[in-house]
């Protein structure tokens, strides 16, 4: 009975202990467990969803790279995308890669947030060749150490001065050069009836506030008045002139000419209500005849069609930026546009690793391909080694169609503007209903050509305060809707209270910057 | 003794009714939870108003700064402009909606036609659930100065084009007026409610001594249902300054920031540069602030009307 019991007792202590052993022989066999990796990214077409979640690209990462990828994308207007990343910065828990503006990035690093990555380009050969050089890797450096990974962005100088040729044509007027000359051809516009509807019902031009560091004041849509002062920007970065343009006099007289021409009445009135998507419906229904606009925006095949179906013989043509009393002129300032992803410094070294085998996939011709435009034969196939959306089985889900576009958001993080991008992305086609040929690429090289004022490193200067900024944004638009009368008294008398809240000293401190780190020319 | 005595009694009794009631305190358990969860372990946190909060450093490791951040508020360039407009904002909503939610919730109530009633109910109700980005798109189509509807009638009627949403005469009234035509329906349930629970009797005896429609409103609606009315006047005292942040942060722009700029857009813009502590110290100004407002309300509405929150 005593044998049995041992007997009994020595048969349980081996069952017990099998499965430990089994276990650890397993275990030793089993790869190591997935890395999950949290990245937030910039959605290539804010008006499409993110990739489904049977997408292939998660299942070829986990697979090749032992990834689990969990994407998040970040909202479309920038100020919500700083919101939110503060807010995860706030809450200490940022994640573990993710795209993010370069104040917001400068901030974090000064708050010791984010993880250097100059150990990270030696092990992403091929995605360093194409994405980052010593310029990018510069914009991202403090103090000689790389705190992001710089990627090319948006395509420079890709806007331009358009003027609606019909209507030229229609009124019998010459494209114009001059800012008198131009003048005259929004009065034009405005008031002879340039389409013919028999209305007074149109403008001679349009616009909207569209602001950012480097375009301060009344923004973008309205630089090309400002670059035939010589004030298109915020900032002057030559050495012999440097500072705020809106200190300079030459600011007054840009000022007193748009103000002009809303005493005129040729600038589309809703101009201080419109958002982007109101402007852009605005043209594309006829409303005005110029106006600074963007190469897609405008000549996108699904961009142009409104317009097309809605005036079949209207043009519109890309003409030189109005030429100012002294000669100058300017679309607007430009400057070397890079896509910031940072690491947070909470990331393990396994998970840095991690991360830089996904980006180096991404570079990969497997990964830029999947990224850029999806999977072959399903969203797109190959023509002379470019991607078209054409040939595939179902037009829907071509990467320029609804359900093919979510798979491609992700495509910023692979595209570097080189050519294959470019044609594939503007390719040239006939418009529906005029049977126009429009290229938005051809139109883009064309917009490359005018003449435009240099900014590098404008957008990496100091922003104002909160205070500053209001005044700023707030006393321009009141010297032009007439809350403030605009004379040369009163404009010198609020730059005086400008520099008293602080504008004179935020100069200073750029201009520091600005000589420290070799932007002016 | 007898104190120890009745200590055990009255807890054994609330335990009883504990176990009496069990299903409704479990119910209890769950808005508890929540209030315990998101609105006072965050209290906590509330310290770093008083603090240079870094996130890196902690709610405990950054450095203390005294009044700082409430100083920087208080001292901005803006302040009493802020403060101006938020109570200019959130008292004319006041004052414009709350009445017209009550005058609709008496009409409805009123409406001997079914149909009408649930028509009107619906139809005002609707906005409410517009977000304001829709909200502007109708704003803009009816009072855009190009080709809005409001103003080819004022160029009809041969007056001048005016920018409502530009001009910073016009611009308060486009944001008090178009609340209250979002969210008057809405405001009108809690009072339509109210009125349900007027007893029918008191309208057929006053039918019966000949008071016509507005006396009868005049004497029996408005009286029953001042406690509700008393009730949504206070609560909204509380939120004094807030002045209505999706709104104006969708209305406003540069030319009428000396109008629309109000103390949570204000934060916004200092949120999108990191601003965390100043923004935790003005919600605690706003807190502090509505709190006061509401006990001293309540203080003199009890000691003048009888009616009161609390």
């Amino acid at each position: 009975m005593k044998k049995t019991l041992v007997m009994l007792l020595v048969l349980l202590a081996v069952l017990m202990t099998a499965p430990v052993f089994a276990a650890g022989t397993v275990e030793t066999a089993k790869p190591a467990a997935p890395i999950d990796i949290d990245l937030w990214y910039g959605a290539a077409i804010t008006e499409a969803g993110p990739p489904p979640s049977d997408w292939v690209g998660y299942q070829i990462v986990k697979d090749k790279l032992n990834i689990n990828l969990k994407i998040t994308a970040l909202p479309s207007n920038e100020a919500d995308q700083d919101v939110k990343i503060s807010a995860a910065a706030a809450a200490d828990n940022l994640p573990d890669i993710f795209m993010v503006r370069r104040e917001t990035w400068l901030r974090l690093a000064g708050q010791g947030m984010l993880a250097t990555v100059d150990d990270m380009y030696a092990k992403m050969p091929i995605r360093t060749k194409v994405q980052y050089d010593a310029d990018s890797i510069g914009f991202t450096t403090i103090d000689g150490k790389s705190y992001g990974l710089a990627s090319p962005g948006s395509i420079a100088k890709n806007e331009g001065v358009l003027i609606r040729k019909d209507w030229l044509d229609k009124l019998g007027l010459a494209v114009p050069k001059t800012t008198a000359e131009f003048m005259n051809v929004m009065k034009a516009f405005t008031y002879n009836d340039p389409d013919g509807n028999g209305k007074n019902d149109t403008y001679g031009y349009g616009a909207f506030i569209e602001i950012n560091n480097y375009e301060e004041g009344l923004g973008r849509r309205l630089d090309p008045w400002f670059g035939a002062f010589g004030v298109a920007g915020t900032w002057n970065l030559t050495k012999a002139d440097f500072g705020l343009n809106v200190r300079k006099s030459a600011y007054y007289d840009a000022m007193a000419y748009i103000k002009s021409m809303l005493d005129e009445g040729v600038m589309d009135p809703n101009w201080l209500s419109y958002k982007k998507d109101d402007f852009r419906a605005a043209w594309k229904q006829g409303r005005f005849g110029i106006m600074r606009e963007q190469n897609a925006a405008f000549a996108a095949q699904s961009n142009y069609a409104p317009f097309d179906k809605n005036f079949p013989k209207g043009e519109w043509i890309i003409v030189e930026p109005p030429m100012g009393p002294t000669g100058k002129a300017s679309v607007g300032v430009y400057t070397q546009a890079y896509r910031i992803y940072a690491l947070s410094d909470k990331v393990t070294a396994a998970e840095k690793d991690a991360i830089a085998r996904l980006l180096e996939w991404m570079s990969s011709d497997e990964g830029y391909f999947l990224l850029g435009w999806g999977v072959e034969g399903v969203n797109y196939t190959l023509k002379d080694g470019i991607p078209v959306a054409t040939g595939v089985p179902n037009a829907e889900y071509a990467f320029t169609g609804a359900k093919g576009q979510p798979v491609t958001q992700l495509r910023n993080m692979v595209f570097y503007n080189g050519q294959v991008e470019l044609i594939s992305r503007y390719p040239t086609y006939k418009a529906e209903v005029s049977g126009r040929t429009m290229s938005a690429l051809d139109v883009l090289f064309e917009m490359q050509k005018k003449a435009w004022t240099p900014n590098i490193g404008g957008d990496t200067l100091p922003p104002p305060s909160t205070d500053l900024k209001r005044f700023y944004e707030q006393g321009v638009a009141e010297f032009l809707t007439g809350r403030r009368v605009l004379t040369k008294a009163n404009w010198d008398a609020w730059v005086a209270e400008f520099d008293k809240l602080g504008g004179k000293a935020w100069e200073d401190t750029a201009r520091e910057k600005a000589i420290a780190n070799g932007l002016l020319r | 003794m007898k104190t120890e005595l009745t200590e055990r009694t009255r807890s054994s009794k609330l335990w009883r009714d504990i176990k009496r009631h069990k299903a409704i305190y479990l119910l209890l358990v769950i808005p508890m939870t929540y209030f315990f969860l998101f609105k006072y372990i965050p209290i906590w946190n509330g310290q770093i108003a008083f603090r240079n909060f870094m996130p890196r450093k902690g709610v405990l490791g950054s450095p203390w700064v005294g009044l700082a951040n409430f100083t920087e508020f208080f001292e901005s360039f803006y302040f009493w402009e802020l403060l101006r407009n938020t109570v200019m904002y959130s008292v004319g909503k006041l004052l414009i909606s709350v009445p017209l939610s009550i005058i609709l919730a008496v009409f409805i109530y009123e409406c001997r036609r079914p149909h009408l009633r649930r028509i009107v109910q619906t139809l005002t109700y609707l906005p409410h659930f517009l977000s304001w980005v829709i909200m502007y798109g109708i704003l803009l189509v009816l009072l855009a100065p190009g080709d809005g509807l409001l103003n080819d009638i004022i160029k009809f009627f041969g007056g001048k084009r005016l920018d409502f949403l530009t001009n910073v005469n016009a611009f308060p009234w486009v944001v008090l007026f178009s609340d209250a035509w979002k969210e008057m329906g809405w405001g009108a349930i809690i009072f339509i409610a109210a009125l349900m629970a007027i007893d029918p009797t008191l309208f057929e005896a006053a039918m019966v001594e000949g008071a016509n429609s507005w006396q009868r409103v005049r004497y029996i609606t408005l009286p029953s249902i001042r406690p509700v009315i008393i009730m949504v006047v206070l609560l909204r005292l509380g939120t004094i300054l807030s002045g209505g942040f999706n709104q104006l942060y969708m209305l406003y722009s540069p030319s009428v920031f000396s109008v629309g700029d109000i103390i949570d857009t204000w934060v916004f813009r200092g949120l999108q540069e990191g601003k965390f502590a100043l923004a935790t110290a003005v919600g605690m100004f706003k807190g502090v602030m509505g709190l006061i407002l509401i006990v001293v309300s309540n203080r003199l509405t009890k000691r003048a009307s009888g009616s009161s929150l609390y």
